[in-house]
């Protein structure tokens, strides 16, 4: 009697599951590196119209976030400067700067191309539009800016330095501590709690982790983590 | 734990309380109980039609198959597309990206401007509150609320039109600046019923500038009573100041308003505003009402008369001749024994409060009861200082009526008319006027509207009007107040013109029409004119201006008042109508009354393309979308048509179509439900109309709302026509939309006309009614309670305000059990100390008390949350499935007693506004899988709808049925093109429409798939909260301190007592509502609502302990009237 099955087909089950082990791995792969929130969003860095660099405006001209960013202790939303808030300065300085010509486009009548239009900034950070979140909450009771967005006063472009996925926002919900600041130190991005305690001695305060905690427990801070803080 | 089951006492054998809310209820027809006993309303969570079929199982799981092979190819969708940020170039002023601006502004209106504060969004007005500084702000009604959709209508008028086809701006431009350049134009306006000061101040100029000119007004509902007072005199109704009040067929709380009605409902209060003093009947006020058909007055009535319009004369002659005045002589003797028995005691009751009484007729009602009305009052010493009425002098003075019009356009005086009243003369003049006809005979006629209607198309030009939101105006409030009418955005379509600037391109010397904008960013120049009039009758100055636009109203010089008197001809008008309606009699079976009424969705016909308006069910019939003629029970048993219009419609199981041999629908009600249309004969004129039972209705008279019927097209149920898709007078929203009444309607009977005969016919007309969805058993919901002892075991006042908490099924019932009892607790966890308190919050803890004592049922919340909370509408066949979205139920009991034998057919209405209850043992939590629905730490229930996936199991197991599922995408498609929802991505998509522009920026648009329902506003809680804790930095540095050296207190961190508002209970005409903080205990109104004795909880029994309680309805019956024992008996025991 023949073979019903050539010499070949031996290897055939042991193939078929090393194809399909490799599609799973591989699908396992891609789904973490396309799907999750942290592939999804960490590191994006998307090119701006104006190469504006918060190095050179927070380090070395000493800017405050709020200059720019005005209304971030007043409303949910941390706005983007207006183009007149560019220009009050860059009408005198980097006047010929190249990178400029966005914004002489959209607020100088002089220049030749100008049109008035308001300059479209790519957005980097983005809360899903089922997530209501307020940044002034958050400044006003002892989140920093840092928290969330990193040493922006080190970035030459804008990155996205966490997640930002709901497991995210819950860790520090549950245990504010860990990022509480007094509330003049919120906007310093040079902040370091074992030099604040050193300059400001707390009583019964050693460590930056008890700062925290004495934070929390004088700023009565006891964040929520039920749905409709932040879905609604 | 065993299972709680509850067993349902019997009713007492001495219980004479009956309630009911739909006939089937009253019948008890087993269909009716299979309709209680279902989740959701038949055929709600089921495909049937023909359109539905399209998405079937097998059709979804091929879609399904497809999706999931595409999902490979999908991957590169989780990568986030590119979007911008866009700021500002220049920020303008006061804007705060993220965060709502307010204005005052105000709605000018026939009866008065309602003061309003309007909310933008980065200069997009998005919801209207009422202006609480005005002093004539009495809430916001449901037009009020609604009014802001208008600006963004789909089917508002954008162009310019010539005899009805879209023309070029300049071409308009020409026209009016040739009729500026001719001053001796025969030209004539015809404005509304609205007081402008600064239109009045216009109208005499171009009196000046054109010699010829002729000033008219015309509102199709405003009836006779200014007539009666003298030229643009009006009443000042002050309710604050009256004990004891008499409306003669006047919905003075609802459609008819006189005045600012809140202070009426704070004195319906037993506790007084604020709930501060100890209950106290003498505090409130007592009402009489003496109408045909329930109207929401008549359903705060303490006694109410049922009698038809034409006997509403003889009722005032009875009560004059019982204050021997000498009007009554020409006033035939009322002979109905009943009307007897109650004027006597009536007449009593206000002659003991004389100097604070108020007797008032509805403004439609015929001159001649306004007559005698204003001759109680004088009598009753009402009028003065002090006292509850004024007689006020407007600006709206020397200006013709529409049968002037009508004449001096047939000879010729007028051939050139300015038509800016917001009513629709060539649709609802008085028919046999025929004004359409001469209409047509004039050489120019130029109609100003928002929508491009009946009038606009019979017009040389029509000019698409500018929202009262995008214009500069001001206004008289109902009591006189200056005010001011502001833009909040410029007009969304550029060819869109104010009133005033059309006004003053005539008065100018180029005729230049400037609207919106002038040149080079100057405001338009109705904003100099309105300056230049508050210069003139108020204050100079930029202060005072300033002033002005910040508060919305000037109180420096009101309307001044002048005395009040009665006509000269006042006797011979009474005697006239006397005679009138002798010759006509009292109204029998074949010779019926119609009564033409004002409807509460459409008002006159003008908001017809609202699609809010539509879909908030009327207060007392519970129609949506439509109208319907309205019939007593017992007329239509007389006309012995009463069997076919309750008999339930036989609808195939099967086919879900009419068949004689399918099955019985529930009740007639749900998606089958279809009315049997009556044929009306009146006046010489037949129409058409479904017909439903109406209870407490005066006998031998029909009710039927006026305003539908404006458009139809091919998709028409009855296939009415005529079809027009060239010139459609109506959106998507307002045609096919019920039934016109105006032919029946002549000048001489503007309001009701005698002598009807009805006829029943083969054919039948669908309806969506609220009415019956759902409907929660018969437990006693609505509690009311008397001021006086009825003699019938249940005590005084005192007695029974202790008993409101054991009425019903809560007199049985066994003490519960909480499982959120706070740690250590005695009764919850047998290991004490594990348990942890479940509303952990120690700052906030939200709770809402509702008044049945001052709510009316009007739905102005219903409306406000939809505006508020971005909640769709879903069109007529959606409704029918029993699948509309309101978080506000408006459901409304009537209730009578069986041993009533003064007048058994008159039932008590007692109206329940049921939202979300916010239950702190929420049965709906426990039953879903997602943990989509959960409790807050400040005692919310609230909603994840991203997490939702639509079980609706906690629909099915709220015991309150308050929550509303997303059957369909009502957003992204617009829910009124037909079949529309069924086609899926097939579909119109509403996306990029206008209507998109007002939703809310702080709220969640929901999409298909899942379930809503109250928050509680929580967006208006969290930027409150918000807000207060950001307060801790300001506090810092105001004390030059150290964040770490301050001391953070519960003072810092709560809200200030009562400073947030739900939007329900921002809008409520009625201060019924009251919301707050419980932890602030008594200092709030909440607080000190839910310690009252007549504070009960809807379905206490069961346990869930909702955070919403209700307050009892107080009645406070006069002792000596004939009804006395039969008030305040409304309480719902088993059905």
């Amino acid at each position: 009697m023949a073979n019903i099955f050539p010499r070949w087909s031996n290897l055939l089950p042991i193939k078929i599951a090393v194809c399909a082990l490799s599609v799973v791995a591989g699908l396992v792969f891609a789904f973490s590196y396309y799907a999750t929130p942290k592939t999804l969003t960490v590191g994006y860095q998307p090119s701006q119209p104006i190469p504006f660099s918060h190095k050179i405006h927070v380090d070395q001209v000493g800017l405050d976030c709020r200059y720019c960013h005005s209304f971030v202790d007043v409303a949910g939303h941390s706005n983007v400067p207006t183009g007149s808030t560019c220009w009050n300065c860059h009408q005198h300085v980097q006047k010929e700067s190249p990178k400029l010509a966005p914004l002489h486009k959209s607020m100088d009548p002089a220049y030749p191309g100008y049109d008035g239009k308001p300059i479209e900034w790519v957005r980097v950070h983005k809360a899903p539009d089922f997530v209501y979140f307020n940044h002034s909450a958050h400044v006003n009771r002892g989140i920093s800016c840092q928290n969330c967005h990193g040493n922006v006063n080190t970035m030459e472009v804008v990155t996205q330095d966490q997640n930002m996925s709901m497991g995210w926002c819950l860790t520090c919900h549950r245990n504010p501590e860990l990022n509480l600041r007094p509330l003049e130190e919120v906007y310093n991005f040079k902040y370091n709690a074992v030099d604040y305690l050193s300059k400001n001695p707390q009583s019964g305060v050693k460590t930056p982790e008890e700062l925290g905690l004495k934070l929390k427990e004088q700023f009565k801070v006891k964040p929520k983590t039920t749905c409709a803080t932040c879905h609604h | 734990m065993s299972k709680f089951i509850w067993q349902h006492p019997e009713v007492p054998a001495d219980e004479t309380t009956v309630a009911w809310r739909s006939a089937g209820q009253l019948e008890d027809t087993p269909e009716f109980r299979e309709w209680l006993d279902r989740e959701f309303p038949q055929g709600a969570a089921e495909m049937a039609d023909e359109g539905d079929m399209e998405t079937s199982r097998r059709s979804f799981l091929k879609l399904m198959g497809a999706s999931t092979a595409l999902a490979g190819f999908g991957m590169a969708a989780c990568r986030r597309p590119e979007s911008y940020i866009v700021p500002y170039t220049k920020a303008p002023e006061w804007v705060i990206p993220g965060k709502a601006t307010y204005y005052a502004s105000a709605m000018p209106r026939a009866n008065g401007a309602t003061p309003l504060v309007v909310t933008t969004f980065e200069g997009r007005p998005t919801k209207l509150a009422p202006n609480n500084l005005h002093p004539d702000a009495a809430g916001t009604d449901a037009f009020a609320q609604a009014s802001v959709l208008d600006l963004y209508s789909t089917s508002r008028s954008r162009k310019v039109l010539k005899s009805g086809t879209a023309v070029k701006r300049a071409d308009l431009d020409v026209a009016i600046a040739a009729l500026a350049a001719d001053p001796s134009a025969n030209i004539g306006f015809l404005f509304g019923a609205d007081v402008s000061p600064t239109r009045a101040r216009l109208a005499k100029q171009l009196a000046t500038k054109f010699t010829n000119a002729r000033f008219y007004q015309y509102e199709a509902l405003t009836g006779e009573s200014a007539k009666v007072l003298g030229d643009g005199a009006k009443l000042s109704v002050d309710f604050s100041k009256a004990d004891r009040i008499l409306s003669l067929d006047c919905d003075f709380a609802a459609l008819d308003p006189q005045g600012p009605v809140t202070p009426f409902f704070e004195r319906r209060k037993p506790e007084g505003k604020g709930y501060e003093a100890k209950p106290d009947p003498e505090k409130m006020n007592r009402l009489y009402v003496v109408e045909a058909a329930y109207s929401l007055t008549g359903g705060m009535a303490d006694h109410r008369l049922r009698v038809s319009p034409s006997q509403v004369l003889i009722v005032a002659g009875e009560i004059a001749r019982e204050l021997g005045l000498p009007q009554a002589k020409g006033v035939n003797p009322a002979t109905d024994g009943n009307q007897i028995k109650w004027i006597k005691p009536l007449v009593e009751d206000l002659k003991a409060h004389s100097g604070k009484s108020l007797v008032l007729a509805g403004s439609r009602q015929p001159a001649a009861v306004q007559h005698l009305a204003l001759a109680i009052n004088l009598a009753l010493e009402n009028f003065g200082e002090g006292k509850p009425l004024a007689v006020l002098q407007t600006e709206a003075q020397g200006l013709g009526d529409l049968a002037a019009l009508k004449k001096d356009i047939d000879s010729q005086i007028v051939d050139t008319l300015l038509v800016l009243t917001p009513s629709n003369p060539v649709y609802d003049a008085p028919a046999d006027l025929n004004f359409a006809a001469s209409y047509a005979k004039l050489k120019t006629s130029i109609r100003l509207s928002d929508r491009t209607d009946a009038t606009a198309y019979a017009s040389t030009w029509h000019i698409p009007a500018a929202h009262y939101l995008e214009s500069w105006s001001d206004a008289r409030s109902s009591r006189g107040v200056y005010t001011v009418v502001q833009p909040m955005i410029l007009p969304l379509y550029q060819d869109c013109v104010s009133e005033l600037e059309l006004l003053l391109a005539l008065l100018s010397d180029t005729g230049k029409l400037i609207n919106g904008e002038g040149a080079k960013g100057a405001p338009s120049p109705a904003y100099d004119a309105v300056r230049a009039t508050f210069a003139s009758i108020g204050e100079e100055g930029e202060t005072a201006w300033k002033k002005l636009l910040r508060d919305g109203f000037y109180t420096g010089s009101p309307s001044p008042t002048i005395p009040a008197s009665l006509a000269p001809t006042a006797d011979a008008t009474i005697a006239a109508a006397n005679i009138e309606i002798g010759k006509a009699g009292k109204p029998t079976k074949d010779a019926l009354e119609v009564i033409f009424a004002t409807d509460a969705s459409v008002y006159d016909g003008r908001w017809i393309d609202n699609p809010w308006l539509q879909e908030a069910p009327d207060p007392i019939s519970k129609i949506t979308w439509d109208n319907a003629a309205l019939i007593a029970p017992k007329t239509a048993k007389e006309l012995g048509i009463y069997d076919k219009i309750v008999d339930p419609e036989p609808v195939s199981s099967v086919l879900g179509v009419e068949s004689a041999f399918g099955d019985v629908g529930p009740d007639n009600e749900g998606q089958n439900r279809k009315q049997h249309i009556i044929k009306i004969s009146v006046n010489g004129q037949t129409v058409e109309f479904p017909v439903l039972l109406s209870f407490g209705q005066a006998e031998n008279t029909i009710v039927i709302p006026v305003g539908y019927g404006q458009g139809y097209d091919k998709d028409d149920e009855l296939k009415r026509g005529p079809v027009d898709d060239k010139h459609r007078v109506v959106g998507l929203v307002g045609v096919n939309r019920g039934f016109d009444v105006y032919p029946l309607r002549t000048s001489a009977t503007p309001y009701f006309a005698t002598g009807a005969k009805i006829v029943l016919t083969d054919k039948k007309y669908s309806v969506a009614l609220t009415q019956e969805h759902s409907a929660m058993y018969g437990r006693a919901l609505a509690r009311e309670v008397s001021t006086i002892d009825t003699e019938d075991g249940k005590g005084d006042f005192a007695d029974q305000l202790a008993m409101v908490k054991k009425q019903g099924n809560d007199a049985h019932a066994p003490p519960n059990v909480y499982q959120y009892l706070p740690k250590g607790s005695e009764t919850w966890h047998p290991d004490k100390g594990q348990a942890i308190p479940h509303l952990s919050d120690t700052l906030h803890q939200w709770g809402m008390s509702i008044d049945l004592s001052s709510c009316m049922g009007c739905s102005a919340c219903l409306v406000a949350c939809q505006a508020e909370n971005n909640i769709p509408i879903v069109g007529k066949e959606q409704v029918a499935k029993g699948r509309e979205m309101h978080w506000i139920r408006m459901d409304r009991y009537y209730a009578t007693q069986k041993d009533n034998d003064f007048d058994a057919d008159n039932p008590a209405f007692v109206p329940q506004p049921v939202a979300c209850l916010h239950c702190e043992a929420a049965p709906c939590e426990t039953v879903c899988p997602v943990n989509a629905t959960v409790h807050t730490e400040d005692g919310l229930n609230a909603m994840a709808y991203n997490r939702c996936i639509g079980t609706r199991y906690c629909a099915n197991n709220c015991p309150y049925k308050v929550r509303r599922f997303n059957f369909f995408d009502y957003n992204k498609r617009n829910p009124l093109i037909p079949h529309n929802l069924n086609r899926g991505p097939f579909g119109v998509k509403a996306v990029g429409d206008p209507d998109h522009l007002q939703k809310n920026p702080n709220v969640t648009v929901r999409m298909r798939g899942v379930m809503e329902k109250c928050t509680y506003c929580v967006q208006r809680l969290k930027d409150a909260v918000i807000r207060q804790k950001g307060g801790q930095k300001q506090e810092a540095l105001v004390a030059g301190k150290l964040s770490t050296e301050m001391e953070v207190t519960t003072a810092t961190l709560r809200i200030p007592v009562d400073s947030v508002k739900t939007a329900c209970q921002d809008a409520c005409p009625a201060s019924a509502i009251t919301f707050g903080n419980r932890l602030d205990e008594e200092k709030s109104a909440h607080g000190r609502a839910r310690n009252l004795e007549r504070n009960y909880s809807l379905l206490n029994y069961i346990g869930t302990r909702p955070r919403t309680g209700y307050l009892a309805r107080v009645k406070n019956p006069n002792p000596d009237m004939p009804d006395h024992k039969f008030i305040g008996k409304a309480t719902i025991h088993m059905v």
